[in-house]
């Protein structure tokens, strides 16, 4: 088959929708959703800008097909403060200046998030390497690592 | 890897004044973005839109033979093409710079004719979805006929294979500058220490999100209005609007949130021309999205710069009297915001010393590589590093103190305000005392024990140290200095704040922020003024034409919104602030100079109980003037400012006058061990010192020091754009060009200080490039730790681990002494 | 960076997979992505049919044989290796690729049936004498690591077939050493070692396929002294045919392939 009606769940709520084989996790996502938080910032997987939490784990959404998620559980940014209240992550990132343009950050929130889900009580070693897959360009890290900390006590 | 310090040492500022500017107010922008609620241009979407995949050449230079989109164009859902012949026929080639011979060369939208660089645009395809316009691009047939290409600056300038016609060279352009006396410079030197070649590699900022825009034409009006992220939207319609055969009004730019910019979205002109015509064309809004390989293939690479037979006269005493230097500036294909770069380096002619007699003589040339663009410390950054290697490798060479030698030969800060040998005016600094601060910060009196330490570990050590300007606010009076003819001069930056009916006071900005804050830093300055809160602001997200607050030259980029976006900020805002005063001051009968601004109220001062709130006095103004006393019915409570800095036109002959408002200072320290086995080698240590005047919110500023530093670390290790002989990019995504990753940056210490500018309205500084601090002091670790390992020079800007190795292997020498 | 038009199944056994790769000449094996995902947006190749694993939950997974050796599952992750302690140079190794999303989602499998010349496990695995059984049309089969590795992005799993399992016998004296683009970066040189009596050593990105030092392991033989290791090993670069790219140039990959295996060798004696 080329397409395939798809049933996922994406932030909680259950999605169907027909989509063709090659059609990248990242663009169903940001075109067929509207859940334009995901980015897109290359074309090798390297920068992360779409890291979404995939069955629960951090995974790039440009390094996975949409039709492969069929039945899977997808959470992107939008999930974080679901009902308008920013999670403790996303108010450590603005206390601490982590964000500037702000264009790594959903996908650098997901990698914090999953993160601390599985260890609530990280290193700044730990913390570095649970982020090596997010580039940022505007902040050398030195921000992100600390407010990341800062929720991590 | 130890824990970063990253509360920052803050050494010296100035005394705390009561209000919110030099506090660090938690940022506007941020509730939206840890949302994921930015607007980025490709988050917009329009009904109908076409997506644009550009056909680009895998040639570095070939003619056209022809271009077939006949197969493109059969395959359902594509929209349509458009072809270099059409652009051609339907716009004029775009405003070139230079004199001739380069302000002949004709660049359009597509490649015409001929291609010139490896991913230029041969033509562009519309369709449906993304997928489907990469696929119809794959059935656009083009026939090339295969030219040698040009690769090196020193190639294309023996113009074997000339890359313009039109021009007939490949020089864009040429020029002496020579300042003091160099001979007699020499003729009282004890030592000349001449340096055969440094080279300062190609590389860049590389933005995370892509360039991009979405264009939509409405036939009715003739109005085309792009979502995109240009970033200098000014220049990018005097580029375009003349080249589209439109009015400069009929291009509307719109922008709310950009992922980065570095200077590296100002040229963005010709996808952006070849989108509107397509819009038009096809009538429909289409949008492209640069893929991350095109932009690293195609668009906005840094400056490459050779610098060749470098001599320094030097006193014994270790005071080096001038610099000579031939340059040669390798622009890739087309030089579009070039050959600015060709004198933009001199804001900073003797970097942060006392020489007085230099003479540079400068050549721009195209080569078959990717255009550039401005790029985080445009063209400052390449001349700095010249300078810090040179004042490294002479203390080297004569066996002085890389420290003493920096400290004897810095401009002082009782020098300040100091003019420089072409009439740059540094406006305030102390750089020796950030060394002091950076040294320490390492510990640099501990140096030897360290070095034994590495050494008993089998690594070398070594520490190095660079101290750049970061000069901002241009006067862009010095194109004059290139081209006579042009008609640039000074700057300018428009902000417009309102007070609305119901008391929002609502803040326009001519500015395009990419995440340096602007809002809030705006909001902060209004605050002040009109005795509220930043809260009680709102400012604007982006930017957007039809605001009507910008100028020719607005935009974000050469580190001056603190100067000019904040310079027009306050001049609404007390214009505001006055008409206000005016409104209360009728009501109650008194004058302006009875009333004061307070907890958003107008009172008189006599009287505090006499107050106006802020609503009332937007209330009566928009709709009850009639009580208003005649001769105050003027007042429209709508302020706009255009801010101007002092700046005069410089002296053509001469090439002399001020270039640039301030000079942020940067001293950073780096400590690093190489591997001698492999030639791998680690940050192990970094301090970072900053002055940039008065900070209007410090934790910003930080972020920016953080960013330009891991820019810098970058450009230092493994960011380099190389090209084979053929002209592939060798580099065209992040496999290989490898940026800092969290684990790559160093330990990093900061501090800062702050020396007021005189020039500028809050005493603020433009600090947002840096000099590129870090690829100098990391060349300069890199030097100091092969010194007993055979004391290679270190020739190159980027050092990737194969390079140290070969310094390990080859340890050349490029410095030779002559003395008397 | 879009992939071409393709066709996709998601078979719920082992049985249906290998019919569906041997019907369809075009077809290629789905694993984790993190690097068929790659080659298919630049459309370097273009399968047909992709065949997605991730239901062949008996292809994942570590089991301790119970006799010193281990067998893992071709769609076992490599964060699954991180967090496996069976043998801990498989989890040490996995840890140092790339990233967490990376980790979360490549396998074992996929990382030594692509055989790009920079991956870390073909190396690895060779140096450990690991064995490797392919299922096919045909049955089963058992290929030696050394006969595994067969040329540019080639092993010996042919069309119609999956790697099953890798079966790593006993040991646990494993060394592994590498020069990265920066931390956790694309591999420029690498080298692995497994001691048991004499050493086997790999040497990785010097070929296209993982170069079995032999003659080194020679003249080395049971003396694994740093200074016999040492001198051994001055020549290896002499016998190694390395490439030449931007990262390195063939000289400065021989050089290093020496370096890496005398560290490789003696990492592996220091485990305990």
């Amino acid at each position: 088959m080329t397409s395939k009606r798809i049933s996922l769940t994406v932030n909680g709520e259950v999605v169907e929708y027909d989509v063709d084989a090659r059609r990248l996790l990242v663009h169903f996502l940001r075109d067929d959703l509207d859940l334009t938080g995901t980015h897109v910032g290359c074309d090798t997987g390297n920068c992360g800008a779409c890291t979404v939490l995939y069955n629960g784990v951090a995974a790039k959404s440009c390094m996975l097909l949409a039709i492969q998620a069929d039945g899977a559980t997808v959470e992107t940014v939008e999930s974080l403060a679901a009902d308008g209240e920013l999670t403790p992550l996303q108010q450590a990132f603005s206390a601490n200046h982590a964000l500037q343009c702000g264009y790594c950050t959903p996908g650098m929130l997901m990698s914090a998030k999953h993160l601390l889900d599985t260890n609530p009580h990280p290193s700044e070693d730990e913390i570095r390497k649970a982020i090596q897959g997010n580039i940022c360009r505007c902040t050398g890290y030195v921000n992100i690592v600390e407010a990341i900390k800062s929720v991590a006590k | 890897m130890t824990e970063t310090q990253t509360k920052p040492l803050v050494v010296e500022r100035e005394d705390t004044k009561p209000g919110f500017a030099g506090t660090s107010v938690p940022r506007k922008e941020d509730k939206r973005l840890v949302q994921g609620q930015g607007v980025f241009f490709d988050d917009i979407k329009r009904h109908g839109m076409g997506y644009v995949h550009f056909v680009r050449s895998p040639y570095a230079h070939a003619k056209i033979k022809s271009v077939d989109v006949s197969a493109a164009v059969e395959l359902p859902g594509v929209y349509g093409t458009l072809t270099g012949d059409e652009v051609a026929i339907l716009t004029d080639p775009f405003f070139e710079l230079s004199v001739p011979p380069g302000a002949n060369i004709k660049d359009y939208a597509l490649a015409v004719g001929r291609v010139r660089h490896v991913g230029e645009p041969v033509a562009a395809v519309v369709a449906s979805s993304r997928e489907l316009a990469r696929d119809a691009a794959e059935l656009v047939v083009v026939d090339y006929e295969p030219l040698p290409a040009v690769t090196s600056g020193e190639q294309a300038l023996t113009n074997d294979v000339v890359l313009h016609d039109d021009a007939g060279s490949n020089v864009v352009w040429e020029g002496l500058f020579d300042w003091g006396d160099y001979e007699g410079a020499v003729a009282e030197a004890d030592h000349v220490v001449k340096i055969e070649r440094l080279h300062f590699d190609r590389f860049s900022s590389t933005p995370l999100e892509c360039s991009g825009v979405l264009v939509e034409y409405n036939r009715g009006t003739g109005q085309w209005t792009l979502h995109g992220n240009h970033q200098m939207p000014g220049v990018g319609a005097i580029w375009m609007a003349p080249a589209l055969r439109t009015g400069i009004d009929k291009l509307r730019f719109v922008s709310q949130d950009i992922g980065g910019a570095f200077g590296n979205k100002i040229c963005l002109h010709p996808q952006y021309v070849a989108c509107c015509l397509l819009s038009r064309k096809l009538n429909r809004p289409v949008q492209w999205t640069e893929w991350r390989t095109d932009q690293h293939t195609a668009n906005a690479h840094g400056n490459e710069r050779t610098f060749l037979d470098i001599e320094v006269p030097v006193t014994k005493d270790g005071r080096l009297l001038g610099l000579s230097v031939k340059a040669i500036d390798d622009c890739g294909a087309f030089p579009r915001y070039e050959p600015l770069g060709c004198i933009i380096w001199a804001q900073v002619t003797p970097g942060c010393y006392r020489w007085r007699n230099i003479r540079v003589d400068f050549t721009q040339v195209v080569t078959n590589k990717s255009p550039v663009s401005p790029n985080r410390g445009y063209s400052r950054m390449q001349h700095l590093w010249l300078t810090e290697r040179v004042i490294d490798l002479v203390a080297n060479a004569l066996d002085l103190d890389p420290v003493e030698v920096r400290k004897k030969n810095y401009v002082r800060a009782d020098e300040m305000p100091y003019e420089t040998p072409n009439g740059c005016v540094y406006d305030s600094g102390d750089y020796a005392r950030c060394l002091d601060i950076a040294l320490d910060l390492v510990g640099y009196d501990d140096l030897e024990t360290k070095r034994l330490d590495a050494q008993a570990r089998g690594k070398l050590l070594g520490v190095g140290i660079g101290s750049t300007l970061d000069s901002g606010t241009n006067n862009f009076g010095q194109s004059t200095l290139l081209n006579p003819d042009l008609q640039f001069s000074g700057n300018n930056e428009v902000a417009t704040v309102k007070l609305d009916i119901f008391g929002e006071i609502v803040v326009t900005l001519g500015t395009v922020p990419q995440g340096q804050g602007h809002e809030t830093t705006a909001s902060q300055v209004v605050a002040d003024i009109l005795s509220v809160t930043p809260d009680d602001v709102t400012v604007r997200a982006g930017h957007d034409t039809y605001w009507n607050s910008h100028a020719g030259l607005s935009g974000t980029y050469a580190s001056q919104f603190a100067v000019t976006g904040l310079g027009a900020v306050k001049g609404a805002t007390e214009k505001l602030a006055h008409e206000i005063k005016r409104v209360a001051a009728g009501v109650f009968g008194a004058t302006p100079d009875d009333i004061e601004l307070a907890d958003g109220m107008a009172r008189l001062k006599a009287n505090p109980e006499a107050a106006i709130p802020f609503m009332g006095i937007g209330a009566i103004v928009n709709a009850n003037n009639a009580i208003l006393p005649e001769d105050v019915r003027d007042v429209t409570l709508n302020c706009r400012y255009v801010y101007v800095p002092p700046f005069t036109l410089p002296d053509k002959e001469r090439k002399f006058g001020n270039l640039t408002l301030t000079y942020a200072t940067q001293v950073h320290v780096a400590v690093i061990e190489i591997d001698p086995e492999t030639g791998v080698y680690e940050i192990v240590d970094y301090a970072a010192v900053d002055d940039c005047g008065t900070r209007i919110h410090p934790q910003i500023v930080e972020g920016q020091v953080h960013g330009a530093t891991a820019h810098a670390i970058g450009a230092a290790t493994h960011e380099v754009f190389a090209y084979d002989e053929d002209g592939n990019l060798l580099t065209p995504n992040f496999y290989d060009y490898h940026v800092p990753h969290a684990l790559d940056m160093p330990p990093m210490k900061n501090a800062a200080i702050e020396s007021p500018s005189p020039f500028t309205p809050l005493g603020a500084k433009g600090m947002g490039e840096g000099g590129g601090a870090g690829i100098h002091a990391v060349c300069a670790a890199l030097q100091d730790a092969l010194r007993s390992a055979g004391g290679a020079t270190v020739w190159r800007s980027c050092n990737p681990y194969h390079q140290v190795w070969q310094y390990l292997q080859d340890a050349s020498s490029l410095v030779e002494v002559q003395s008397k | 960076m879009l992939l071409r038009e393709v066709e996709y199944a998601r078979p719920g056994s082992v049985e249906e997979a290998i019919r569906l790769l041997a019907d369809n000449d075009g077809a290629r094996a789905l694993a984790g992505g993190q690097t068929l995902i790659n080659v298919m947006k630049a459309r370097a190749a273009s399968p047909d049919l992709l065949v997605d694993l991730q239901d062949l939950r008996d292809l994942r997974g570590i089991r301790d044989l119970g006799n010193g050796s281990v067998e893992i599952g071709a769609m076992t992750t490599y964060a699954d290796l991180v967090a496996d302690d069976a043998r801990s140079i498989l989890g040490e190794v996995a840890a140092s690729i790339a990233d967490v999303q990376v980790r979360n989602r490549g396998t074992i499998g996929g990382n030594v049936c692509s055989n790009d010349p920079t991956n870390h496990f073909p190396p690895l695995l060779v140096a450990l004498g690991a064995r490797f059984t392919i299922v096919g049309p045909g049955g089963e089969r058992e290929v030696s690591a050394d006969d595994f590795f067969l040329g540019v992005y080639l092993t010996a799993v042919g069309p119609g077939e999956l790697l099953r399992t890798i079966t790593i016998p006993a040991g646990g004296q494993d060394g592994f050493a590498a020069v990265t683009i920066g931390r956790d970066g694309t591999c420029i040189v690498s080298a692995a070692a497994s001691l048991n009596g004499g050493a086997r050593i790999a040497i990785g990105c010097v070929d296209a396929v993982p170069v079995r030092a032999r003659e080194l392991e020679e003249r080395i033989g049971h003396d694994l002294s740093e200074e016999n290791v040492r001198a051994a090993a001055a020549s290896l670069g002499t016998m190694l045919d390395p490439p030449s790219d931007v990262h390195a140039s063939a000289d400065y990959r021989r050089h290093l392939a020496g370096v890496l295996a005398v560290r490789a060798v003696l990492a592996a004696k220091e485990r305990p």
